[in-house]
């Protein structure tokens, strides 16, 4: 479960997010989509601890960040917007190194990355370093390390940069999975079919301000007011 | 907020000018003094002193030399930069112009700097005017500079070219021992201490022209020729100064064309080679069914040998990072094997207190040397990757202390072996051997405290280069900082090695009392450097990433 309270982020003078507020409930799979610019990175990094919030509060899973970060942080897998890893290991090396991370035993470390290394088709590449990968390997192997650990919510920013259109089908598929379990899965995309597809409620920030908070059912009444395209209705909110 | 961001950055600049002013009056006041001491004092003459200007400049040339070619590794055949600017349409020959004129520039801030200051208080000695310093700036120093750096980056085109046929790792091998020979060699051949005998039997002449003493390869360096320059500049012989100033810019001129000449025929040939080379490490001691490896069980905690593991493989398969530490080592090690078998012979006590404590700072400055290299960049190193780290649920502070004892450990042991091995020749005179080895160990903790800590207050996730990074603004004022802290080491021992020294030769009392007081003092100092140290460091890991 995510908790955004009154989430203030100032860069100077600038409000770069501006009073945010929302919850997003065990097992919800939430799009939080926006024009460039908008403020949904700003959001994600202050959820994920990168960022210090000029004011509110953020509560994963009955932590709050800013006071038990070390407890908030365990229970969340993050899939940043650009997949940078440490160019001199090998993927394999890179997940067994996010793994301690999390303070995961090395047999269990071993047995998940095993798995997930299967699942996501990611093969002999585990074995090489990451300075010789594609953008889309090292997204996947990003994708990877946010599971390894099992976690209750999966935060990302655009998840499906760089995957060709196997591999998305199989991120999908296994974010789908993993919200029908319990996860909280909280994502920050530019895909409006991947949101339509997905998401169980979408928020719409603009400027910092959040101006759309609703389901994916009652965004199918708004569409039908336009040409029954959600980019239509995304074009109209933030313009 | 915008108002007090500004504020924040003018405190800043004046602080950093305040820094680099100081450091610049430090070497101008040291120069002058050193000048006056070696003249005035221990009257060594104009030839003996412009003949140790030669072979401090023989090291300066190495220094550039080596250190240019390996920041040139990384901006020419490592740099993203580069990368993108060969798919675009700029002639290959103009990119790796700008990048040699980037990277010489950019390294030599801090040397033209110092080089500056050290000539103003060489020349105030002599009361030279004010074009002198002009013309001996342009016209020598940068000169000089200038030959050591397109030299470099020529000799690494030449590897490069070769790399495609021979293994790099033999022709890399090869290159240590070649700059090993010819420090061992310019050493043995010009033999400081021989030098010092043969002109001290032409005393009080000592300010003749000796050059029947010099070794007839040495008037072929270009360290040799600035020794001269200056020696004749300040006997008058004009045309002789004229003669050796020309042959350096000559030199240097030809350097550079020949330079130009090598990058347009093999820069963009050896760029494809390295692509091959990209994979290049030390396979053969990866060791991956070790203790090294990630799959390996550990007694260590989890996070603490994920830490540990992930910095161990990104130092070693990193080409830039530990063939830079071999070479540093090869230079500590040359100079051990030169300092403990070195006996002056000196009677006088405070000859012999001067040059316990330049030996005793210069193994200070190598641990200085060393932990800029490798200790300031370590947080930055964490790079863009670094959100890793700060979405983990691992402490900021126990990935600092980590990394921290990392460098601090190698370092540590350095420092010992350094004083331990420069002290041989004193071993009998107990307890000065004792007391300086601890002071040593106490200077090695607080220089890698304040290196790695300034060195997470000055972090830039974004430059890849190790070598960039270590000589940033940041870097640059850390360094001298550090020479702040070597300027009190000797403050602090002076007297009570004098002391020392004025017992064995005047048959005074003992004052072993002040030895210990000295070190008393460096250990209270040494404590304030790290703890303001790591407690900017730390704070520092916490800002937005």
């Amino acid at each position: 479960m995510i908790i955004l309270k009154n989430l203030t982020k100032k860069f100077g003078s600038f409000t770069a997010l501006d009073n945010l507020t929302l919850t997003v409930p065990e097992g919800e799979f939430f799009g939080f989509l926006g024009p460039n610019g908008a403020g949904k990175t700003t959001t994600i990094k202050m959820m994920t601890g990168l960022f210090t919030p000029t004011s509110g509060s953020i509560v994963i899973n009955g932590f709050d960040i800013q006071k038990q970060p070390i407890e908030a942080k365990s229970t969340f897998g993050y899939i940043p917007d650009q997949p940078f890893l440490y160019d001199k290991l090998t993927g394999r090396e890179f997940l067994y190194y996010i793994g301690g991370l999390y303070n995961m035993p090395k047999a269990e470390c071993q047995s998940q990355i095993d798995e997930l290394v299967e699942h996501f088709e990611i093969g002999d590449w585990a074995d090489k370093r990451t300075e010789e990968y594609s953008q889309g390997m090292r997204q996947r192997i990003t994708i990877t390390a946010a599971f390894l650990h099992n976690p209750q919510t999966i935060i990302i920013d655009e998840p499906m940069v760089g995957l060709d259109p196997r591999s998305a089908r199989i991120v999908k598929d296994s974010l789908k999975k993993k919200s029908k379990e319990g996860v909280s899965i909280f994502m920050s995309t530019h895909s409006l079919e991947m949101v339509e597809e997905l998401c169980d409620r979408i928020g719409i920030i603009k400027e910092g301000k959040l101006i759309f908070l609703d389901s994916r059912d009652s965004l199918h009444h708004h569409k039908s007011k336009y040409d029954g395209k959600l980019e239509s209705v995304f074009l109209e909110l933030t313009k | 907020m915008t108002f007090s961001r500004t504020v924040q950055s003018i405190v800043k600049n004046i602080g950093s000018f305040i820094v680099f002013g100081s450091f610049a009056i430090g070497a101008f006041l040291f120069s002058r003094f050193l000048t006056a001491y070696l003249l005035d004092n221990a009257k060594i003459g104009l030839f003996l002193f412009h003949r140790f200007v030669s072979m401090l400049f023989f090291v300066f040339f190495i220094t550039i030399n080596l250190g240019n070619m390996v920041v040139s590794f990384s901006t020419l055949y490592r740099s993203p930069e580069v990368n993108f600017m060969l798919t675009k349409p700029i002639p290959h020959l103009t990119i790796f112009i700008i990048k040699f004129l980037d990277n010489f520039f950019y390294s030599s801030g801090t040397l033209f700097l110092a080089g500056f200051s050290v000539l103003l208080g060489y020349g105030s000695y002599f009361h030279f005017p004010w074009h002198f310093y002009v013309v001996v700036m342009l016209g020598v120093l940068v000169p000089f500079m200038f030959l050591a750096g397109c030299t470099a980056v020529i000799i690494l085109l030449a590897l490069m070219k070769l790399a495609s046929k021979i293994s790099f790792k033999a022709l890399v091998g090869a290159l240590v021992l070649f700059y090993v020979a010819q420090i061992y060699f310019y050493f043995t051949i010009s033999s400081p201490i021989n030098l010092v005998r043969e002109v001290m039997r032409y005393y009080p002449n000592v300010d003749l022209y000796l050059g029947q003493l010099d070794p007839p390869i040495s008037k072929y360096l270009p360290n040799f020729w600035i020794s001269q320059i200056m020696f004749f500049y300040i006997t008058g012989k004009h045309s002789a100064v004229v003669g050796y100033s020309s042959l350096l810019i000559l030199s240097s001129a030809a350097a550079f064309i020949a330079l130009v000449v090598a990058g347009d025929r093999l820069f963009y040939s050896t760029w494809i080679t390295s692509l091959s080379l990209k994979s290049f490490s030390i396979k053969k001691f990866e060791f991956t069914g070790t203790v090294f490896s990630f799959r390996a069980r550990s007694h260590l905690e989890p996070q603490t040998e994920s830490l540990l593991k992930r910095e161990y493989w990104q130092f070693f398969r990193e080409p830039s990072q530990w063939i830079h530490l071999l070479v540093m080592l090869l230079l500590v090690g040359v100079f051990l094997s030169s300092v403990t078998s070195m006996d002056f012979g000196l009677q006088n006590p405070m000859l012999r207190t001067a040059v316990y404590l330049v030996v005793y700072i210069f193994d200070a400055f190598l641990i200085t040397s060393i932990a800029l290299r490798f200790a300031f960049p370590m947080m930055s190193l964490e790079g863009d990757a670094y959100w890793t780290i700060r979405s983990s649920p691992i402490r900021a502070s126990k990935v600092y202390w980590t990394k921290f004892f990392i460098v601090l450990c190698p370092l540590f042991l350095l420092g010992l072996a350094l004083a331990v091995l420069s002290n041989v020749p004193y071993i009998l005179l107990s307890p000065l051997p004792q007391v300086t080895t601890l002071g040593m160990a106490m200077i090695a903790i607080s220089l890698v405290s304040l290196n790695f800590g300034l060195g997470s207050y000055f972090v830039n996730y974004v430059e890849k280069n190790p070598i960039r990074i270590a000589s940033s603004q940041g870097a640059t004022l850390t360094f001298l900082l550090s020479i702040v802290l070597l300027v009190m080491l000797v403050g602090v021992f002076f007297f009570p090695i004098l002391a020392v020294f004025n017992t064995i030769y005047y048959q005074i009392p003992k004052k072993d009392h002040w030895l210990y007081d000295a070190l008393g003092m460096l250990g209270i100092f040494s404590a304030i450097v790290g703890a303001v140290s790591h407690s900017i460091g730390v704070k520092a890991l916490k800002r937005d990433v």
